[in-house]
């Protein structure tokens, strides 16, 4: 290993960050423009041709926010908060490859940041972490409703969070491996997806809850918690918050794509290898509107009934679901 | 309950009482009983538990500043039907004290706390007698005849002409602002400490503590700035976790005193004035104000536009609950799409409003003895796509894809219980009052223009809960296009207004009530007239400041999820309640 | 192997500069007027009452408890899930083992009323 190979991974890091970034930027811009038109509404049209630079002007506009502490706030903590959620969201995507690898500038160029054995257990352990910052954010900022919105995401946390481990042993298991690109490389015929039907399911909806989207957006429910646990964030440091949550949605639409979906597999991968980004943002892409979609569909569920659902259902049928998939592979594999 | 008393009660009904303190109102154009206040609770529990009047609909009170009197105004219904049972006290305006009917008519209770906040007619037993539309430590009670507010200029409109001689008046130099302006003794605006709040926070419930670990309790304000209240209205709760212990509505952010202003106004102003008070439903409030005034006048209405009264009300009902369902949605969570839908043939509606009373939503469409312009064919054709087409294509929708959602279901069956008896006592109307199980429509009940030739049902649900206040709005747009139907068939031509059309009316002395049955319960007008221009006192009776009681009883022991549901499932509007 | 550890966390330090950059920019720009009203918690336009850091009745404690449980049982089976082309039968057998012991201790649990809401 030489600095040249540090160089490179960190360009690859500031690349992947600020495709994220630029991927949340315009996920917010997809998001209305979808809800509104499956609202009968048009959607901002009017910054930039199909409001292409809305953006850009939300982003200047927020720089430009004055930020407030509240005064019986935690300051630190308060601070330190937006940090500990953002950072997780953005580097779940490391283990994620995009592609086997191609040749740039003479150089082998592997499409992923890390090719880690225990991949998985990786999103696994990082994906959990962001829930400490939205309920520091709860708490630090003193104020009910943040309070509130921070416990609720703990409860939810405990509730779907065992579901979605357990969905994700199934392509383990099929794959034989804990590596992300192997189990990629697995579903070169056929996608998890058809295979683990129920696991993509509990995965689904899961993950719904983990980045808090509708209908499980409880901890931000605005008809009662106003805005949850960012009620008493502003400027740069609710942005954050707001980045955290679209980041995390393409990251875990992302991993459902890879661990399910097929990742970057599709025709012609093996010969043109940079089509695997291509097929890999589309699934995102896919992914990404249906979040939408349900979004403008559905109610919020209340989150007692959330418990029940992630204890009661998905729960059980994430646990059979194992058990079945196990038994099934010793029937088909074993000697 | 006898039969005889079942079938003729009230012309008997002082005969019941030997004893000589209930006597008939016999004053010119006045009706009902007048009680002595000391026997008052003993009057209307025999009326309540004997006579079958369980459902106090109105309570209010009037000031006769000549004769230095007050008199305070019931209006009891049975909920089987059958016109109202009137009573009033009369006391002297230096001892202004009546006995609370708070616990024999639980939905006295804010009706009895407006009274003494604008009136200051103390109730004596009232659990909670604290001022409701002004806030605590305002001086004075606005609704009296001798209180003027500081911007007092005179009596009655109209005014003196505020440019006379062809010169501009500025209104504010004829009256400076101090002249008027009244504080307590003793009252500082520097150093003022509002103390109210912790009188209102302390009047919370608690819970006992015999649980394994101790917890505090928490309390939150829900508004007066928060998304889904509809509006400034502010509920204090009080939470022991997530499940609501005690709430507390708090309202008058919105107070303009609505009917201090219709008092100085002449009949015909508040005709418009009307439509502001549930800006929603302009038409409905028009109809209960025009049917008050026109009872006082004996006006009878020409039948042309007695239909299209009724095709404008009706027309609002499905307006009003189209928006009470999409934004119930809204409530629960749905991110617009459903509200926006719902609301997509309100506009339809709106548009045709806007049509034939040049407004879409204040339509000041209705005159005493008729309505202000005809309908032509060509709206009546709109509206008939609108009935055939559109509306029941949008119903069908609802039912494909929210009656049966399970997400749906889950938060609002069994949430927010309100049972029958329940219902009936807290004097709950309109849908709230039907989706309990009471069969109490005022169209049916006390049927009024020409309701009584209609064929309809009177929807009911049969648990009290939010899920079935969504059916029985949706089931109650159903009933609506059956009605809408029924007029376009039948609407005869002829004159749209008894009369010659005329800015000043005369209106004989007397008092009268005129109710509907609004979209969002019973809306009514209370009007004395003194055979002066203008009346001399005018008082709402608006269905979702009363359906407010029930919000406390429905909420308590469920979680704050819920409480913002309920609250959508009452659908109110600020406008009326604070008035 | 470790290498990529390496980058995972070279990246992890590159990502820090994004929020960093974000509240330092921030910082600068932004306009700076604070006052007693500004920072007042926001309850709804109202003065809070209480405190907000109390003894809060989180109702799903026990629901926590069963997570701890549950979540350290399930983290096994991601080994066992990897190893499981290389297992014998009987390391098979016994992991089916583990899972109905886990879905009986789940059983268990909804019985006792510990998946209720309190």
């Amino acid at each position: 290993m030489d600095a040249g190979m540090i160089w490179e991974w960190i360009i690859k890091s500031i690349f992947l960050i600020l495709f994220m970034t630029g991927g949340f930027a315009y996920v917010t811009l997809l998001e209305r423009r979808v809800l509104a038109r499956m609202q009968v509404r048009i959607g901002p049209n009017r910054v930039g041709k199909f409001g292409l630079l809305q953006p850009i002007a939300d982003a200047v506009k927020l720089i430009f926010k004055e930020e407030l502490i509240p005064a019986g706030a935690d300051k630190l903590m308060f601070i330190v908060a937006p940090v500990i959620t953002v950072i997780p969201a953005l580097i779940i995507t490391g283990v994620i490859p995009w592609g086997t690898s191609i040749n740039l500038f003479g150089r082998e160029i592997a499409l992923s940041i890390a090719n880690v054995n225990v991949g998985v257990l990786y999103i696994m352990a990082v994906t959990s972490i962001s829930v400490y910052g939205i309920t520091l954010a709860g708490w630090s900022s003193n104020n009910k409703y943040a309070m509130f919105g921070g416990l609720r995401s703990t409860a939810q946390m405990i509730s779907y969070e065992l579901a979605l481990g357990l969905s994700l042993v199934g392509p383990i298991l099929l794959a034989g491996s804990m590596n992300v690109m192997d189990i990629v490389q697995a579903q070169k015929t056929l996608p998890f997806a058809l295979l683990q039907p129920a696991g993509f399911i509990v995965y689904f909806m899961a993950t719904l809850a983990e980045i808090n989207r509708a209908p499980f957006d409880m901890p931000e429910a605005e008809q009662e918690l106003t805005a949850g646990y960012h009620t008493e964030y502003s400027s740069m440091k609710f942005a954050l918050f707001f980045m955290a949550e679209y980041i995390k949605m393409i990251a875990v639409a992302m991993i459902g794509s890879t661990m399910f979906l097929g990742g970057f597999q599709g025709p012609f991968v093996d010969q043109l290898p940079w089509l695997g980004p291509v097929y890999l943002f589309g699934k995102v892409i896919v992914w990404l509107f249906v979040d939408i979609w349900i979004r403008a569909t559905l109610p919020r569920i209340r989150y007692d009934k959330l418990m029940a659902l992630g204890w009661k259902v998905m729960y059980p049928i994430a646990l059979l679901n194992v058990f079945i998939t196990g038994i099934l592979v010793v029937l088909t594999t074993k000697r | 309950m006898t039969e005889a008393t079942l079938i003729n009660p009230l012309d008997t009904l002082v005969d019941q009482f030997p004893s000589g303190w209930v006597k008939k109102d016999e004053r010119p154009g006045y009706s009902g009983f007048i009680v002595e206040r000391e026997h008052l609770l003993e009057f209307a529990r025999t009326m309540r538990d004997d006579f079958g009047f369980d459902y106090l609909s109105m309570v209010t009170a009037s000031d006769y500043l000549a004769e230095g009197k007050f008199d305070v105004v019931y209006y009891a219904y049975k909920t089987i039907g059958g016109p109202a049972l009137i009573f009033k006290v009369q006391v002297p305006r230096e001892d202004a004290v009546v006995p609370s009917l708070v616990a024999l008519y639980p939905g006295a209770d804010f009706q009895e706390r407006e009274v003494w906040d604008l009136m200051g007619i103390r109730f004596e037993g009232h659990p909670d007698l604290r001022r409701i539309l002004m806030w605590e430590g305002f001086e004075g009670h606005p609704l009296r005849k001798d209180w003027k507010e500081p911007f007092y200029e005179e009596d009655v409109k109209p005014y003196k002409s505020r440019w006379p001689e062809g010169k501009p008046v500025n209104a504010d130099d004829r009256n400076p602002f101090n002249d008027n302006v009244q504080y307590p003794t003793g009252f500082d605006p520097e150093r003022w400490v509002p103390e109210a709040e912790t009188l209102l926070y302390s009047g919370l419930q608690r819970t006992t503590h015999n649980e394994e670990f101790k917890t505090d309790e928490l309390i939150v304000n829900m508004g007066p700035q928060h998304p889904s209240t509809h509006g400034v209205f502010r509920m204090v709760v009080s939470l022991q976790g997530e499940k609501i212990v005690d709430l507390k509505p708090v309202m008058g952010y919105l107070h303009r005193n609505h009917e201090k202003i219709a008092e100085r106004n002449t009949f015909l102003q508040n005709m418009p004035f009307t439509d502001r008070l549930d800006y929603t439903t302009s038409m409905s409030n028009n109809f209960a104000y025009a049917l008050a005034v026109e009872k006082l006048m004996g006006l009878q209405v020409p039948e042309r536009a007695d239909y299209i009264r009724v095709l404008m009300a009706e027309l609002t009902r499905i307006m009003n609950h189209f928006f009470a369902t999409g934004f119930l949605l809204n409530d629960l969570g749905v991110y617009f799409t459903a509200s926006l839908y719902a609301i997509e043939e309100r506009e339809l509606i709106l548009d045709i409003f806007e049509e034939i009373s040049g407004s879409r939503m204040m339509c000041n469409y209705f005159r005493f003895g008729g309505v202000v312009r005809d309908v032509s064919d060509e709206v009546l054709k709109k509206i008939h796509n609108l009935v055939y087409d559109r509306i029941p294509r949008k119903l069908d929708q609802f039912d494909a894809y929210l009656t049966n959602n399970e997400i749906l279901r889950t938060r609002c069956e069994g949430v927010g219980v309100l049972t029958a008896d329940q219902a009936i006592a807290l004097s709950t109307a309109g849908p709230i009052l039907r989706a309990s199980g009471v069969p109490y429509d005022v169209r049916r009940a006390d049927p009024y223009s020409i309701y009584d030739r209609l064929e309809f049902d009177v929807i009911t649900g049969n648990h009290g809960d939010i899920y079935d206040r969504y059916l029985v709005r949706v089931a109650e747009i159903k009933e609506s296009i059956k009605i809408v139907k029924q007029l376009l068939r039948d609407i005869p031509s002829g004159p749209i207004l008894a009369g010659k059309p005329a800015y000043q009316v005369r209106v004989p002395a007397g008092e009268s009530y005129g109710r509907v049955e609004g979209p969002k319960g019973e809306m009514g007008f209370y009007i004395v007239s003194n055979g002066k221009p203008n009346p001399e006192r005018y008082h709402v009776r608006a269905p979702t400041f009363i359906n407010l009681t029930s919000l406390a009883p429905m909420s308590r022991g469920e979680k704050v999820a819920d409480v913002v549901v309920i609250l959508g499932a009452i659908d109110i509007v600020l406008g009326e309640v604070d008035r | 192997m470790l290498s990529n550890w390496l980058y995972i966390g070279i990246f992890m330090v590159v990502s820090l500069f994004l929020p960093a950059a974000a509240i330092f920019i921030a910082g600068l720009l932004a306009p700076k007027k604070p006052n007693a009203i500004k920072n007042a918690t926001y309850e709804c336009g109202m003065e809070t009452v209480g405190d907000s850091w109390i003894q809060f009745k989180a109702q799903y404690y026990v629901f926590a408890l069963v997570f701890l449980v549950f979540d350290i049982e399930t983290v096994f089976l991601f080994p066992w899930a990897v190893a499981y082309n290389q297992m014998t039968l009987f390391g098979v057998l016994e992991a089916i083992v583990f899972i109905l012991i886990l879905l009986g201790a789940l059983i268990y649990a909804w019985r006792k009323g510990a998946l209720e809401w309190h």
